[in-house]
C-alpha cells in the first residue's frame, strides 16, 4: 500500500514538473548578451542605452558583456556556439559583413536571424584642428604628391577606418598608409597626438572632439550631410562617382543565432521595438551621432545584404580580400 | 565660484557620503578577496546602478575604486595571493615581511602610503589635468613598446629564485601572450582552429590560477605547518618612519600618476615600473629587495593608487579612459546621457569637482577603515591552511566565472594553477609568467604600430626613437637598465668611487 501511494505520488509530482516546464514562459531565467566590441565603444554604448528599457518589458535582465577580439568574431562565434534557445544574443556592428571574403571566419550574420537594427552612423574623415589640410582636396592632393605616405589610422581588415578609406581610395586613386590600433577611440587618441595624419571614424566616436574644436572633419561618408555637422560636405557631394557605393554605413544591432524559435524571436523583437520607440533613445540617438533605424525582420536582412554587397565588392576589388564575393554568393552593388 | 561648490555637494549631501564610505568598505574587501577585482565589481555596479542619480552612482564607484585598489595589496602580502593585478608587485616583500612576522607592519605602511599617493594623484588631477593629459596625448606607440620593453626587462630581476628561471618563465609568459588573434593583420596565430584560442589567453585567469591556486596547492603540501605569529604591537608607523619614507612614495606617486595618465595603461603597470625604480634608487633598503624590504612595499601600494588619480585626466578632459576602471565610468556616464570628451568640463562642470571630492573621502575613508581592520584582517593567517586552502580555491574559481561567465577561463585558471605548482617545485617564480602574460601583448601591438607608422623602415623606427624627447628620456633609461648591471659598469664604477675618496683624503 505505502509503495503504491508512493508511485503514485512521483508520477504526480513529475507530470507536476513537466507542466510547469511545458508552460515555462520564455524568458524564465535571464539572458546572457555579449557585445563583440570593447567597452567605451559606438557599440557598446549603443547596447547598454537600448538594453534596459528592452529589459523592462521582458520581465528578465539582460545580462551585458563584452567580448572583444578578432574585429567581433569571438563573440560572433561564441554566440553561434550556444542553442539557439533565445538566452544568448549578439550585439554587434557591421564588421561581420566581410568575415568570408577576409578568411577571418566562415560565418556572418547569414548564421543569425537579425531582432533589431538600432542605429547607423555616418564615418566622418577627420584631421587634427592645426593639420595643413583644410578640406578634403587638401588632403587628396597632399596624398597623390607627398614624398612619404600619410599614416591613416585602422581598426583592423574589417573595421569602417579602413573599409572607408578604401572607398577613398578607389575612387581618387591615392594611397595611403595603415597603423592600426585596438577601436575608433585609441585611433582619435593617436590622431590628437600627431602619431597618425588622417582617420575615417563613425561620427559617434568623433562628435564630441569635432564640437570642442579639436578635430577637423573634412567630410561625411554619406550620400548626404549629417544633422550633427551641417557644414561638413558629404563625400557625394565632393564627387558624384562616390553616389553608386550609398546608402552604406556602420550600423549597430542586436542578432540570435537562426534556428531560434518563434514565439521567442516575437518575444524579443517586441520588447526591443519598445525599446526604440522610447523618446530617450531618439535623443539618444542625436547626441550619439547617428540615425535611428529601427529596422527588424526582412527588411533587416536587406539592409545587411546591400551593405555587405559594397563593402565586399568594393574591398575586392581594391585587392585587399583573401577570396572572392562571388564564393559566397554576394552579389554586386 | 560655481566649480568651487560643486567640490561641496558630496559633503553635504549625507546620502553620497554615506555610498562613498560603503563603496569604500566594499571595494576594500573586493580587492582582498582573491579572485575579485576592482574592474569586475566596476562593471556589476554600473546595472546595478543604472536607474540611480548619477551622483550617487559615482560615489559608489569611486570608493570602489579607492578601496579595492589597496585591498588588492592586503592579501597580497598575507597570503601572496594579489587581489588584483595592481598588488602583484606588492607581495613581493610583502610576503617576506609576514613570513617574518611583520604582516602588521607592512599593512599599516601600505595603508599610509596609499593615503599619500592617493592624496597626490588626486592633487595633480586636481590642478594639472589639462596639462598632463596634453603631454600624455604625445606619448607615441614607440614609447608605449619602450615602457614595455622597460617592463620586462624588470621581470629578469624580481620574485623568487634565479635570474635565469625568471627569464625562463617571463618569456614563457610573453609567448604565451601571442596566443590569438594577430592585432594587426587579422592572422590565427597557435589557435589550431579553436574559437577559444582564438580569444587570446587572458590574463586574469592566469593571475589567478598562477597565484592563488599555485599557492594554495603549494601550501597544502604542508598543511600543518603553522603560522607565524604576527606582532600586532606596531601598526600605525610612527611619524619617523613616515618621513624618512615619505620621498620614496612621492616619487613611486609620481611615476603611478603618469603611467595612469597614459591611456591604455594602469595600476598595474605603474606599480611594476615603480618597484623596478626603487629598487636601482634605494641604496640601502631596509632588508634586500626580495627578502622583506620596507620600500618593496611603500613604492608599488604608492604608485598603483595615485595612477587612480592619473587615469582620470584624461577620462575628464578628453573623454579617453586612462585604464579599464575610468573605460567603464565613461560608459556609466553616457547611459546617464552625459557627453565625456573634450567639452565635458565644460558641460557638465560640476562633475569635475564632485569626483575630487568622492576621491578625496574615499582615501581618507579607505585611511581610516583599513587601519582599524588590520588587525582582523592579520587573523586571516592564524585560520588553519586545512580551511584557507579549500577557501582560496572555491573563491578563485568563482571570481574568474564571474569576469565573463565562462566556464572556459576557469579551466584556464586550473590549468595555469597546476602548472604553477609544478613551476615552484623547480624553482620557478610565477609572477614574471603573469608579467609576461600583461607585458606581451602591449609589447606586440606598439611596437607593429611603430613600424607600421614608419612604413615598416627600420633605420626610420630607430632614428624616432632618438629625435623625439619621450622616446629618447626611455631610450637612455633603457640603455642605463642595460649597462648598469654588466660587470664593466661595476668596475667602472668602483673606480670612480675609489677615486672620489682619494681625492677627498
Amino acid at each position: 500500500m505505502k509503495k503504491a501511494i508512493l508511485l503514485v505520488f512521483s508520477i504526480a509530482c513529475c507530470f507536476f514538473v513537466m507542466t510547469n516546464v511545458s508552460f515555462a514562459e520564455y524568458p524564465e531565467r535571464n539572458i546572457n548578451g555579449y557585445i563583440m566590441w570593447g567597452s567605451g565603444g559606438a557599440l557598446d554604448n549603443v547596447s547598454r542605452a537600448v538594453t534596459p528599457a528592452a529589459e523592462t518589458r521582458l520581465g528578465k535582465k539582460i545580462i551585458l558583456q563584452n567580448k572583444p577580439g578578432a574585429t567581433g568574431a569571438v563573440a560572433l562565434t561564441y554566440v553561434y556556439n550556444m542553442p539557439a534557445d533565445g538566452y544568448t544574443l549578439l550585439y554587434g556592428s557591421e564588421n561581420p559583413l566581410l568575415y568570408k571574403v577576409l578568411g577571418i571566419t566562415d560565418k556572418d550574420y547569414e548564421d543569425f536571424y537579425p531582432l533589431m537594427l538600432f542605429i547607423n552612423s555616418a564615418g566622418v574623415v577627420c584631421v587634427r584642428a592645426d593639420s595643413p589640410y583644410k578640406d578634403f582636396a587638401d588632403l587628396i592632393r597632399a596624398a597623390k604628391t607627398s614624398s612619404k605616405l600619410l599614416n591613416a589610422g585602422s581598426t583592423g581588415p574589417a573595421g569602417l577606418p579602413f573599409v572607408a578609406s578604401s572607398l577613398i581610395r578607389a575612387v581618387h586613386g591615392v594611397k595611403f598608409n595603415d597603423v592600426s590600433f585596438d577601436g575608433e577611440g585609441p585611433c582619435i587618441t593617436a590622431l590628437l597626438g600627431g602619431h597618425i595624419d588622417v582617420v575615417c571614424v563613425g561620427a559617434p566616436a568623433a562628435v564630441s572632439f569635432i564640437r570642442s574644436g579639436k578635430v577637423r572633419a573634412l567630410a561625411v561618408i554619406s550620400d548626404k550631410r549629417v544633422p550633427q555637422f551641417p557644414d561638413v560636405p558629404s563625400l557625394v557631394e565632393i564627387s558624384s562617382e562616390y553616389g553608386k557605393f550609398f546608402p552604406w554605413g556602420p550600423f549597430h544591432g542586436v542578432f540570435v543565432k537562426k534556428g531560434t524559435p518563434d514565439h521567442v524571436i516575437a518575444k524579443l523583437t517586441d520588447a526591443f521595438r519598445f525599446a526604440c520607440n522610447d523618446e530617450k533613445f531618439d535623443k539618444f540617438a542625436h547626441d550619439f551621432g547617428g540615425v535611428k533605424l529601427a529596422l527588424t525582420g526582412t527588411k533587416a536582412v536587406e539592409y545587411i545584404r546591400h551593405n555587405q554587397s559594397v563593402s565586399a565588392w568594393l574591398l575586392h576589388d581594391m585587392g585587399y580580400t583573401k577570396r572572392s564575393p562571388e564564393e559566397f554568393g554576394i552579389p554586386r552593388p | 565660484m560655481e566649480t568651487l561648490s560643486s567640490f561641496l555637494i558630496p559633503i553635504l549631501n549625507v546620502k553620497m557620503l554615506l555610498l562613498v564610505l560603503l563603496g569604500t568598505f566594499g571595494g576594500i574587501w573586493v580587492g582582498a578577496i582573491p579572485g575579485l577585482s576592482v574592474t569586475m565589481a566596476a562593471s556589476l555596479l554600473i546595472s546595478f546602478t543604472f536607474s540611480w542619480d548619477i551622483y550617487d552612482a559615482i560615489a559608489l564607484i569611486c570608493g570602489v575604486y579607492m578601496g579595492g585598489v589597496y585591498g588588492g595589496g592586503i592579501t597580497s602580502i598575507l597570503l601572496n595571493i594579489p587581489g588584483a593585478p595592481a598588488a602583484i608587485a606588492t607581495g613581493f616583500d610583502g610576503y617576506p615581511l609576514t613570513l617574518k612576522g611583520e604582516a602588521p607592519k607592512a599593512l599599516g605602511l601600505a595603508c599610509s602610503v596609499s593615503f599619500f599617493g592617493g592624496l597626490l594623484g588626486i592633487i595633480v588631477l586636481l590642478c594639472a589635468a589639462p596639462i598632463i593629459s596634453r603631454v600624455a596625448l604625445q606619448v607615441a606607440p614607440r614609447d608605449y613598446f619602450l615602457l614595455a620593453m622597460m617592463g620586462i626587462l624588470l621581470l629578469t630581476s624580481m620574485g623568487s629564485g634565479d635570474t635565469i628561471k625568471g627569464i625562463i618563465a617571463g618569456a614563457l609568459g610573453v609567448l604565451l601572450s601571442m596566443v590569438g588573434m594577430d592585432p594587426a593583420t587579422g592572422e590565427m596565430r597557435y589557435t589550431f582552429g579553436n574559437v577559444y584560442l582564438m580569444q587570446g589567453i587572458s590574463f586574469v585567469p592566469a593571475m589567478i590560477g598562477l597565484f592563488g591556486v599555485t599557492e594554495g596547492l603549494s601550501q597544502a603540501r604542508d598543511v600543518t605547518v603553522a603560522a607565524i605569529k604576527q606582532n600586532v604591537d606596531k601598526i600605525i608607523p610612527s611619524l619617523k618612519l613616515l618621513l624618512k619614507y615619505l620621498p620614496l612614495s612621492l616619487r613611486s606617486a609620481l611615476i603611478g600618476i603618469w603611467i595612469g595618465a597614459l591611456p591604455g595603461t594602469g595600476g598595474d603597470i605603474a606599480a611594476l615600473i615603480a618597484y623596478d625604480a626603487a629598487k636601482r634608487t634605494v641604496k640601502k633598503p631596509s632588508a634586500p629587495f626580495g627578502q622583506g624590504a620596507y620600500e618593496g612595499v611603500i613604492a608599488p601600494e604608492s604608485a598603483n593608487i595615485a595612477a587612480v588619480g592619473g587615469a582620470f585626466i584624461p577620462m575628464l578632459t578628453l573623454g579617453i579612459p586612462g585604464d579599464a576602471v575610468t573605460a567603464i565610468i565613461i560608459g556609466a556616464f553616457i547611459i546617464h546621457g552625459l557627453r565625456p570628451g573634450p567639452l565635458f568640463m565644460v558641460e557638465t562642470p560640476n562633475m569635475f569637482g564632485v569626483i575630487v571630492s568622492c576621491l578625496l573621502i574615499a582615501n581618507l575613508a579607505k585611511l581610516i577603515i583599513a587601519m582599524c581592520s588590520i588587525k582582523f584582517f592579520t587573523k586571516v593567517i592564524d585560520v588553519p591552511r586545512a580551511i584557507l586552502i579549500p577557501i582560496v580555491i572555491i573563491l578563485s574559481v568563482i571570481g574568474t566565472y564571474a569576469i565573463q561567465n565562462s566556464l572556459v577561463d576557469v579551466y584556464w585558471m586550473l590549468g595555469f594553477g597546476v602548472l604553477g605548482y609544478f613551476m615552484r617545485l623547480y624553482g620557478f617564480a610565477t609572477a614574471p609568467m603573469v608579467l609576461g602574460l600583461i607585458l606581451g601583448p602591449i609589447l606586440d601591438s606598439n611596437y607593429r604600430r611603430a613600424m607600421q607608422s614608419v612604413n615598416n623602415d627600420p633605420i626610420m623606427f630607430l632614428r624616432d626613437l632618438v629625435t623625439n624627447p619621450i622616446s629618447l628620456i626611455l631610450v637612455i633609461f633603457i640603455a642605463y637598465m642595460v649597462v648598469s648591471q654588466t660587470p664593466q659598469w661595476r668596475r667602472f664604477m668602483a673606480r670612480v668611487r675609489a677615486k672620489a675618496r682619494t681625492n677627498n683624503a
